[in-house]
Order: structure tokens, then sequence, then C-alpha cells
């Protein structure tokens, strides 16, 4: 829809700052970041290091204290609550390190909760949402709890309902932190998968091998962009 | 020591720093405790508490029965047999309620009174607080002795000791008092004054011909005290065999009929018993609904505190530890709550006697009730201190780990049984609201009932005559003057006679027989309600003069005796027209005029037939003056009273009531059960609103990962506020349909009590489901407003 | 000091059973500073919360000084926790309603010790940690790196003589996590033993030595 020319996110001298009592901590201290259309950016560094603070902004869970932030071409850092739901709901689908699958309700209502959030109708929202169950290979699981799966399994849920909605842009918070290793690879495979098909994907990790899968990797130390390094663009 | 005040210290600081949860548990055990308590304690002052006497359960009252009723009242001749055969009691003593005049001491004054037989106070063996008591077997009848209430020895005499042996006038005869009674003497009726009947019997108000053998005419009370040896069983059976010998030797007035005996305390609230259960019920009710509050608030509260007692546990305290930290905490709460409770139950109980109608019996002496008090407090303790102990309970090793990890907030929400508590509360609730809707319903539906008289600028003053000084032509010489002169004066000018007062609580009644009509079959009452009224009463009082004519001054005692029948009575007379048709009323009298139906008994009992006698021909000496004015009672008082004094310096006026008082009195009981019903139900909407924002406050803050999610995936904040609203919602409508199929089974229950109203009005049920539904909606808003903020960030925050 | 060998932890989803640890075999002597490593899931945490006895959900045998720890009911395990070990979390788990004070002294009053011996001995911890000045403040009035600092001040109060730290760094700041980091190595070199789990080669550098976990196994040890 946008020009190639332009970039899908462009963040622009972006600070945070908390206070607390007479501390004040910058967790990011002026971040200059572009992410294209289809491109797979790994943010890696220590605990503390400010990367989970900036997913959260490029997510619109939170604001930044200074800055600009152009998501798809529209100015987002200054919108309402409610705008900034209806642009979380349509442009961006999460993947968090905690899967966070609402546990009362089944695999199949998990996915399709976006879309009931985005107020669409009924026969559309199962085709989606069974469609992307397909895609991670749970659909036989749609009727099961969170509960009742491992934690390989609802993360591969999460993932589902983070695409049924078709977003710009995925964000992965540590999506392998709480999975054993054959399960984590397994779930970065189904990233590389997507990534393939035409995602965009913005990944937080402090993990080494599985920012390698990424396009580029973004090294966020103390609240600084510390080292960029890009490797091979598929 | 060191340990426990550190306790006591941290218990209450936690509780400072979660206002919250305090704030719900004070003001529910606030309200539970102190509401509960003040309403019952009104039930328990106004009928429960028992008698003020020595073995009060030994006093009785004597009853006359047949098939279909139980009568309180008695004939001399039947008293006497009674008394004189019955040998389970040690005394038995006959009683009429009385009106006193007395004077010889300032102002004229007029007293309510009793007239007893001697062995009055014999039975009730209530000790005087000065002076003496006549007994039966010291004092004779016809003694001139009095014995006065407390009130009227402060009020007449400033409670001085010289009291005891003054001579005063007692319906103009010089009679000494002898003793003082406690104000706690008040059974079975209320009086200032007790006077020795000059026979075995009170004297009857109406002169009648046969005195002491008359079996036909009850106007007496009976009350007996058994003996200490006997059973009750014994006395019955005692009382039945007079009865059977007497239905036997008179068949004429005693077929059919025998006696009884009723515990006095049972009688005194048998016509409120019903209402009692249901207000004892309802204390339950709200008691349970409380529990099932504090019950919840402390689950709740252990819940949010896994990652605290893990944290404890995990830095070594053991679980005796933690049971004796969470036991001073449950005792801190109930007792602030319970104090609170007491100081809520103290102003709960003063508003509601403020609110409460004026002319229920005894509620100036209904006090906080400290049984009551300390039955729901250690109700509420008991269950704070089950559920306050839970959490340490499961504070034990293997969820440890888990409850450090994730702080106490898991992936479900498990708030199942706190959400049948809350579903239970407010079905409770509801049954409640809709005994209180129902009451209240028929409550408004009886005032509104048109009683056939005016309702408005009528002023009612008795203006009874003592007969032992006038005699019955100096009685319509009385009221003959004293209409004349009220007439003359602006502020009375439209004034009648009138006995009895309508509503005012006689039941005066002739037989009724009309000429050339075939005699009814004697199990149909051929009664009429008895009027004695002057000229120009149907006017005053609002009643439409349908044929005929009114009274006029020619109706004098030498005329032909008239009457005048409503329309009720017209089915009397066969078809025809009453006019100039005669009347069997003990004498035959002739009809001149039809007037419209009036209410007499109560707003609830349809029009009877009833007969209206001019006072010119059959005068009673209890006659009362109606006055159609828009000058008050006040002023009408003062007209009437020197009107009065014109004539009869020694005479005081009766009591002055309007219109509106003599309507709203008649309806005393429904409107004390309405309100008290009211108030419960009020508390119990109260608790149960509380019940639902604790529950879901609580579930919201549980469920605040959880809510960071849907915010996350784009859930608007008026999509969460839905959210919430909605499953308070779910919960009340789960709670009012329950309610609503307990409310239609139990309603049956208050179903007596109701008037014009169907115990399933679809209307009522309609409307108080919806105010509770819109009652629970609200108080959803605050935790729903709450979940609207949740930081979608939490969502990110994994630990 | 502590032996464990065969532990093994594993939890069911329906009919699958997921293997937290598998045959984990480990000696830690008197005076050492262990640092579990390995990637998220290994199961760090869990042999951590083993050892600190939070968990009993397992089988193997663990040995702690003389007290077969496998064998002792949840009231003696208590005892022996209470008595040996001393325990810090990634995220302080801070008593929100105490004071500074209150929280250090906490640990003394579930052991009984003696109202006037407990003045002594939380006052000698405040100078040591140097926060006196902070003692009559809540934990939310502090940064993260002065509740950690409190936390650990509650972990060594009652002279444990092992120091089991989760992520004790996780949430801080690299200077705040540095100067936790140097109060471990001075704790140890004056004869605490410790066993922290961490993500970091740096934290891990103040250790003397590293258990790597992966999948629940022990991949290598030096």
């Amino acid at each position: 829809m946008n020009a190639s020319a332009q970039p899908l996110i462009r963040l622009n001298g972006i600070k945070k700052v908390f206070y607390t009592d007479e501390v004040e901590t910058h967790a990011l201290a002026g971040i200059h970041l572009e992410i294209q259309q289809g491109e797979y950016v790994a943010i890696a560094g220590p605990s503390g290091c400010g990367k989970s603070t900036l997913l959260a902004i490029l997510g619109l869970l939170d604001t930044a204290s200074e800055g600009t932030y152009t998501l798809n071409g529209n100015e987002v850092a200054n919108l309402s609550l409610s705008e900034r739901a209806r642009v979380r709901n349509r442009e961006i689908g999460f993947i968090f390190q905690s899967f966070n699958l609402i546990g009362d309700l089944t695999v199949f209502e998990n996915v399709e909760l976006p879309l009931i959030y985005r107020g669409m109708k009924a026969a559309e929202r199962r085709e989606r949402a069974n469609a992307a169950l397909e895609r991670v290979g749970m659909a036989h699981r749609a009727k099961h709890l969170p509960s009742q799966l491992s934690g390989g399994q609802q993360q591969r849920v999460a993932v589902a309902r983070a695409v049924g909605g078709q977003p710009s842009i995925l964000l992965a918070d540590e999506p392998t932190g709480n999975l054993d290793s054959k399960n984590g690879e397994a779930v970065m495979d189904l990233l590389r998968e997507l990534h393939r098909g035409g995602a965009t994907i913005c990944m937080v990790t402090h993990d080494p091998r599985y920012a390698a899968h990424a396009d580029r990797g973004i090294h966020l130390f103390d609240g600084r962009v510390v080292e960029e390094n890009v490797g091979t663009v598929v | 020591m060191g340990v426990l005040g550190q306790d006591i210290r941290y218990a209450l600081r936690s509780f400072r720093r979660a206002p919250g949860f305090t704030f719900v548990a004070l003001i529910t055990l606030a309200l539970g405790i102190g509401g509960t308590t003040a309403i019952f304690s009104i039930v328990d002052g106004v009928v429960l508490r028992p008698l003020p006497y020595p073995q009060p359960e030994r006093i009785h009252r004597l009853v006359r029965v047949n098939a279909r009723s139980t009568d309180g009242s008695f004939s001399a001749a039947d008293y006497l047999d009674v008394k004189r055969d019955t040998k389970a009691f040690v005394s038995i003593a006959a009683l009429r309620e009385d009106i006193i005049d007395l004077t010889g001491r300032g102002e004229p004054q007029r007293v309510p009174g009793a007239q007893t037989t001697g062995g009055f106070f014999d039975v009730f063996m209530a000790p005087p607080i000065a002076g003496r008591v006549y007994r039966e077997a010291t004092d004779q009848p016809g003694a001139a002795v009095a014995v006065i209430s407390e009130r009227l020895w402060r009020q007449q005499f400033g409670r001085e000791a010289g009291a005891i042996g003054t001579k005063v006038r007692i319906n103009g005869t010089p009679t000494e008092i002898i003793g003082v009674m406690p104000a706690t003497f008040r059974h079975p009726v209320v009086a200032d004054v007790w006077t020795l009947s000059p026979l075995e019997v009170p004297v009857s108000p109406v002169p009648t011909d046969d005195g002491l053998s008359s079996r036909d005419v009850q106007y007496f009370m009976a009350v007996g005290r058994l003996d200490e040896t006997a059973a009750i069983g014994a006395a019955r059976e005692q009382l039945k065999s007079v009865g059977a010998r007497l239905a036997r030797e008179f068949p004429d007035t005693n077929r059919d009929r025998t006696f009884d005996a009723q515990p006095l305390a049972e009688s005194l609230v048998a016509d409120v018993r019903g209402a009692l259960w249901i207000l004892l019920g309802a204390v339950g009710f709200v008691l349970l609904i409380a529990c099932a509050n504090v019950a919840g608030l402390l689950m709740a509260r252990g819940a949010a505190r896994r990652r605290e007692l893990a944290v404890r546990t995990a830095i070594g305290a053991d679980r005796g530890r933690l049971m004796q930290q969470l036991m001073t905490e449950s005792l801190v709460l109930a007792g602030a709550g319970g104090g609170l409770g007491l100081l809520a139950g103290a102003w709960i109980l003063q508003g509601l006697m403020a609110l409460a109608p004026d002319n229920i019996p005894r509620l100036n002496e209904v006090s906080l009730d400290w049984r009551v008090a300390a039955f729901t407090l250690a109700a509420t303790m008991a269950v704070g201190v089950l559920f306050g102990l839970a959490p340490a309970m499961q504070a034990s090793q293997p969820e440890l780990n888990t409850d450090l990890k994730d702080g106490g907030r898991s992936g479900t929400t498990r708030t199942g049984a706190r959400s049948v508590m809350v579903v239970a509360q407010v079905a409770l609730a509801l049954v409640l609201l809709i005994g209180a809707g129902l009451m209240i319903t028929s409550l408004a539906r009886l005032q509104a009932v048109d009683p056939g008289f005016r309702t408005t600028e009528l002023v009612s003053v008795e203006l009874l005559l003592p007969q032992a000084r006038y005699s019955e032509p100096l009685q319509r010489q009385f009221y003959a003057g004293a209409l004349e002169r009220l007439r003359a004066n602006p502020v009375t000018a439209r004034s009648a006679l009138i006995f009895p007062f309508p509503l005012g609580g006689s039941n005066a009644r002739a037989d009724f027989e009309v000429e050339g009509q075939p005699e009814r079959p004697s199990s149909e009452d051929a009664h009429a309600e008895l009027n004695m009224v002057s000229d120009g009463y149907f006017a005053t009082a609002g009643l439409r003069l349908i044929d005929g004519r009114d009274f006029t001054v020619a109706d004098g005692p030498d005329a032909p005796p008239v009457v005048i029948v409503n329309d009720a009575a017209r089915g009397a007379f066969g078809g025809r027209s009453p006019i100039g048709a005669r009347v069997n009323l003990g004498t035959w009298v002739t009809v001149v005029g039809v007037v419209s139906d009036a209410r007499r008994q109560s707003l609830d009992t349809p029009p009877q037939p009833a007969v209206y006698l001019p006072y010119t021909q059959f005068v009673m000496p209890y006659m009362g003056v109606l006055v159609q004015t828009g000058q008050g009672a006040g002023a009408t008082a003062l007209v009437v009273r020197a009107a009065v004094a014109d004539l009869d310096p020694e005479l005081p006026i009766g009591e002055v009531k309007t219109i509106e008082q003599l309507i709203s009195e008649s309806t005393g009981q429904p409107r004390f059960r309405s309100f008290l019903l009211a108030a419960f139900a009020a508390l119990a909407l109260l608790l149960a609103a509380v019940g639902v924002y604790g529950l879901i406050s609580f579930s919201v803050a549980q469920r605040v990962p959880e809510l960071g999610v849907r915010l996350a995936l784009g859930a608007s904040p008026w999509q969460v506020f839905r959210l919430v609203i909605g499953r308070g919602v779910q919960l009340a409508v789960a709670g009012v349909i329950i309610g609503l199929a307990v409310a239609a089974a139990a309603a049956r229950l208050v179903g007596g009590l109701l008037f014009n109203t169907s115990t399933t009005d679809p209307v009522i049920y309609a409307c108080v489901s919806l105010l509770l539904l819109t009652i629970a909606a609200l108080a959803c808003y605050v935790p729903a407003r709450r979940a609207m903020r949740v930081d979608p960030m939490t969502a990110l925050r994994s630990e | 000091m502590i032996k464990l060998s065969s532990i093994e932890k594993s939890y069911r989803h329906g009919l699958s059973q997921t293997f937290v640890l598998r045959r984990v075999n480990a000696e830690i002597r008197q005076g050492d500073f262990v640092s579990i490593m390995g990637p998220s899931g290994a199961g760090k945490s869990t042999l951590l919360h083993i050892l600190g006895m939070h968990d009993s959900a397992w089988t193997g045998e663990y040995w702690l000084f003389d007290d077969p720890i496998h064998q002792l009911s949840a009231k003696d395990r208590m005892r022996v926790q209470k008595q040996h070990v001393g325990f810090v979390f990634q995220s302080y788990h801070l008593l929100d309603n105490l004071t500074v004070y209150e929280n250090i002294d906490l640990p003394l009053s579930y052991r009984d010790v003696k109202k006037s011996e407990r003045e002594g001995m939380v006052a000698d911890i405040l100078d040591r940690f140097n926060i006196v000045g902070k003692k009559d403040l809540f934990p939310n009035q502090l940064s993260g790196g002065q509740q950690q600092l409190v936390a650990i001040a509650r972990a060594v109060v009652a002279k444990p003589s092992l120091i089991l730290a989760d992520e004790p760094t996780g949430n801080l700041h690299t200077d705040q996590g540095k100067e936790i980091m140097e109060l471990f190595r001075r704790l140890n070199e004056g004869g605490t033993t410790i066993v922290q789990v961490t993500h970091s080669q740096a934290n891990a550098a103040y250790g003397k030595r590293v258990i790597n976990l992966k999948d629940g196994w022990i991949v290598d040890e030096n």
C-alpha cells in the first residue's frame, strides 16, 4: 500500500525515563530505528538493557517520553487510548514469552479473540481462526484449554492468535524463553516460515543462536543501540 | 506477647495499606451486625420480649371458642361459672378497659384505665414501686381504692411518696390512691389507673337488665394464673368440661361453645405471629448474606496473599506462625467490625425508630439487644476466623515454587466458590426485595382504598360522659348543647355527632331483622353495624343520601323511632325499597333513609350492612364530635374544649384526631411489617451490592495480566469495561433467576398478609429484578473503570 | 556440603510427560560459589528451588550436610531450611507492608531469636550493607537495586551457610547488578556458600565454577 521507499516502522529519538523515588532511570536513551516491510529483526542485549521497553513502545503498549514513531506512514506516538487499541488490534500481532493464552478460553476462542475485538462477523472469524490454527499445526486441538497443552503447543497457539488478524508486524518477546530447546527450535522454525511467507517480524531475545535466525540484529546496552549487524537478506 | 503485639501492629498496618479490602470488610461487618441487631431489636422489643412478671408462662388469657373462631370476651355468668369451677388456676380475674376522668387535682384529666376484679394483681404478681396493690383476699369489691401508673405518678404528683393515701375523684367518686405500678406493667391493656369493680365482674358499660346472670352480653376479658402444681393440660380439660356443662344447660346462648386458655404472651403476639416468622426469616437471610460476604472477602484476600505467604514460608515461617498471624488479623478485623457494628446498630436503631410509624406499641421501650449483637458478632467472627485461616492451610510446601514464580496469579482465575456465594447473596436479596415489594404494594393499595367517607379536613373529638353523673336525658341534653355551641362557631360550623368513629376500632353491632322477610338460617349472622349519629353527620362525613331523608330535630325521644340504613343493607329487604319498612334491632324502628356505604372496621374489610340511629332516640355516653374544617386539630380542639367547659367545667375532652390519623392508625400493622421488611430488604440489597462489588473488584485484580493481554491484543477499553460489567450482570442474572424461583415459592407465606395483591404479581417481580440488576451493574462500575485503565504492559511482564 | 544424585522432575500434560530435570548429579563443597547456567527452560530455577526446599515433587537423593532431604518430612525440611538456607529472588519478594527494618527482622522472629539479640543482629546487617538510613522506608520507596540489597540482607541476617540466588540481577540495571555481584563475592569470601542462577557470563565470572544445564541435563561442569 505504501511506497517501498517508506519503512514500515520509523523510530526517531525515542527516549523512555522512569522515575522511582529520587532515582531517574533512562531505560531508553535515544533510539533511532527503521524496519522495512518484510524484514526479520532481532533485538538482543543483556537483562535490563531496555529491549522489553523498546518492544512495548513498538507495540503501542507504552508511550515514549520523547521522540516520534511512524507506523505504516501514520504518526502513532500521541494517539488516544482507544485509537491505540485499534492500531494494536489491526497492525500488530504479539507473541509473549509466557504465551499469555487466556486460561478460561479454548484454543479456538483464544485465536478468535482479536478478531472479535475487531468487530468481525462470526463466519469470517471462524474461517480465519481455523486457517491460522491450520498454519501452526494446532487445528486438531481447537477445543482444548491451554492448560491441556504443553508449553511448545501453547506458544504455537499464541503464534496463531498473533497472525490470525493478518497484522503488519509480529512482535515477539523472548518467544522461546519458557521453552526447552526442542520446542524453542520448533517455534523459531515457525517464525522463519512465516517470515518467508512475507511477514514482518521483530523479536526480542538474549539468545545469540536465535538472534542469528533474523535478517538483522540490533544490540542494545543500557538503553542505546550499540551494534547493528546485517545478516543474509532472504 | 511481643510477637502478638507485633502481629497486631502488622495487621493494623496491612489493613491501612489495603483500604479497599478494609473498607468493604468493615462496611459488611458494620451493616451485617449493626443492621440485623437494630432491626431484630425492634422485633424483639415490640413483640418477642417475655412478659416482665414472675413465672410469666403461668399467666393465661381465658377465651371462648367455637368451631370457627376464638373470642376473648366473657359474659358475667359464664365468667363466674368458670372462676368457680376451674381449680387449676390459683387466681382468675376479669377486667375491662375504661376511660377514667381524674378530677379534684388541678385540670380535669382523662386517662386510659382498667376496671378489674380483686384478683387482678394476684394473677400478675408484679410488685408496686410504691405503696401496695389491692388483693382478692384483703380488698372488698367496690372499695374506693386505685393503683396508678408511674407515668401518672410522675405527671400528677412529681413522684412524691405523699401521693400514696391521697384522695382524688375518679369518674366523680372520691377514691384513695394506694400504690404505683412500674412503667413495665402494661398487660393485658395499657392503663394509667386500675380501679376495683364494685361487683364480682367489671361493671357493664351499657346498663343490662339481668346483671350477673347475663350470658349473652360479652364485654370483658379474663386472665388467670396457673397453679404451680397444675399442668396446662389439666386446666384446659377443666375449662372444657365447664364449657360442655354450660352448653347443655344453656343451649340458647352457649350451644357449640366452650372455653380454653392461651398463654398471655402468645395471645399478645397472635395477630403478628405470621409477620414475625417472616421477619425472623429476613434476619437470617441478611445474616447469611453478611457471612457470605465476609467469607468471600477473606478467600479473595487469601488468594491474593499467596505470594506473601510463600515468601514468609521461604524465609522460615512455619505453618503455626502463619496461622497465628492470620488468626490475629481475622480477630483484629472482626473486633473492629464488631465495634463498628454496634455503633452502626445504635445509629440504625435510632434512624429506624425515627422513621417508624408512630403508632407501634412498645416502640419507645426498644433498646439495642445485646444478645442479638453478640450472636451476629459471633457468627461473623466464626466465619472470619474460618476463612481467614484457609490460606494458611493452603500455604504448604509443594505449591510454594509456583506461588513464588507467578505471585499468586495463575492462568485461570479461580473464583468458583465466591461466584456461588455471590449468586446466593443476590438470590436471597431478591427474595427479601420481592417480599418487601409485595408488602409495600399491598400497603399502597390498602391506603388507596376509597373508605366511603371524606379522608381530609375532618377532625374527631371524643366526648365521653361519666355515667355516674349523666343519666340518659342529661346525656342527650349535653350532646345537644355541645352541638349547638359548636355549630355557632365558624371554625366548627360543620359539626356532627357520631358513635363510633370510623376506623376507630369499635365493633358495636346489632341483630338485624326486616319485617316481612323470611328469617335467615341461624348459621348466617344477621348483624348490622350499629351507629348513633346526629343530623348532619352524613353531609359532614361525606356520605351520600341515596334515598329518603336525613334525621331532623323532629326525631326526638318521644317521636316514633327511626333508622337510616346503608346501601349494603338493602339486600335484606328482598328487593323492595327500604323506605318505610320496619326493622327489629331489639326494638322496632322505621327506615327513613338510605345512605352510601362506608368502611368502618378497617380499610381491608368491605362495607358491611349498617344502621344509623339518631342519638336523640338512642343515646350512648361515648359519642364524639366530627368536624369538617380546614383549621386543623389544634384550633378545633380549642373550640370544642371551650364549648364543653361552658356546659360542664369538670369534664375533660377526649382524644383529638384528624381523619388522616385515624386512617393511618388503622393501617399500623401492615405499615410496620412493610417498614421492617423494607428495611431488611434495603440492607440485603446493600450487602449484596457490596458482595458483587467485592467479587468483581477481586476478579479484576486477579485478572490484571489477562486484561493486559486482552488490551495488548487490541481490545478497546470499552470492550474491557463491558466484559467486567457483563461478568457482574451474569452473576446477578443467575442470582435473580434462582431468587425468582425461591420467591415464587416463599411468597405464599406472606399471602395472608397481603391486600388485593397477588403473591406472584409479575409487575413487582419484574421491577424488583430490574432494580437488583441495575444495582449489580452499578456495583461493577468502579472495578470496571479500573479494568479499563489496566496497563497493557503487564502482558509483557512474565514474572 | 551438598550432594545430589539422580534428581529428576517431570510434569504431565494429559498423556505426555515433560522432564524438567533428568538424572542430575552434583556436589557442592562448603565455601563454593556456583553459577547454574543454560538457556531458558533448561531447568535452572527448578533445580535452585529444589535445593531451597521450596519444591518437593521430585525424585532422587539430596543430602545437605548430614541430612537426607529426600527422606525428611515437610516439617523437618522446614527446620533444615531455616537452619542453613537464605534465598534471594529475581523480583526481590520483599513484603510490601513491612519496613526495611521489619523485613530484615522477620527471619529472626521466625527463628525465635530473642528480641534484644535480634536488634543487635539487624543493626549489624544494616551497617554492613550501608542501609541504616533506609531502615524505616517501605520497599516501594526504594529503587530496584536497593530492594535487592535489602533482600540479600534479609537472606543473610540469620547467618545461613548457603545462599541460593535466582537471577539476582535479572531486574536490575548493569551498575546496580555489579554492586550486587560484588556483595556476593564479599559474602563468599566471608565463608558463605553461594549458588546462583544466571544468564550472564559477566555474573558467572564472579563465581568459582559453572554448572551448565540444557533441557534438564547437566551438559558440562567446570
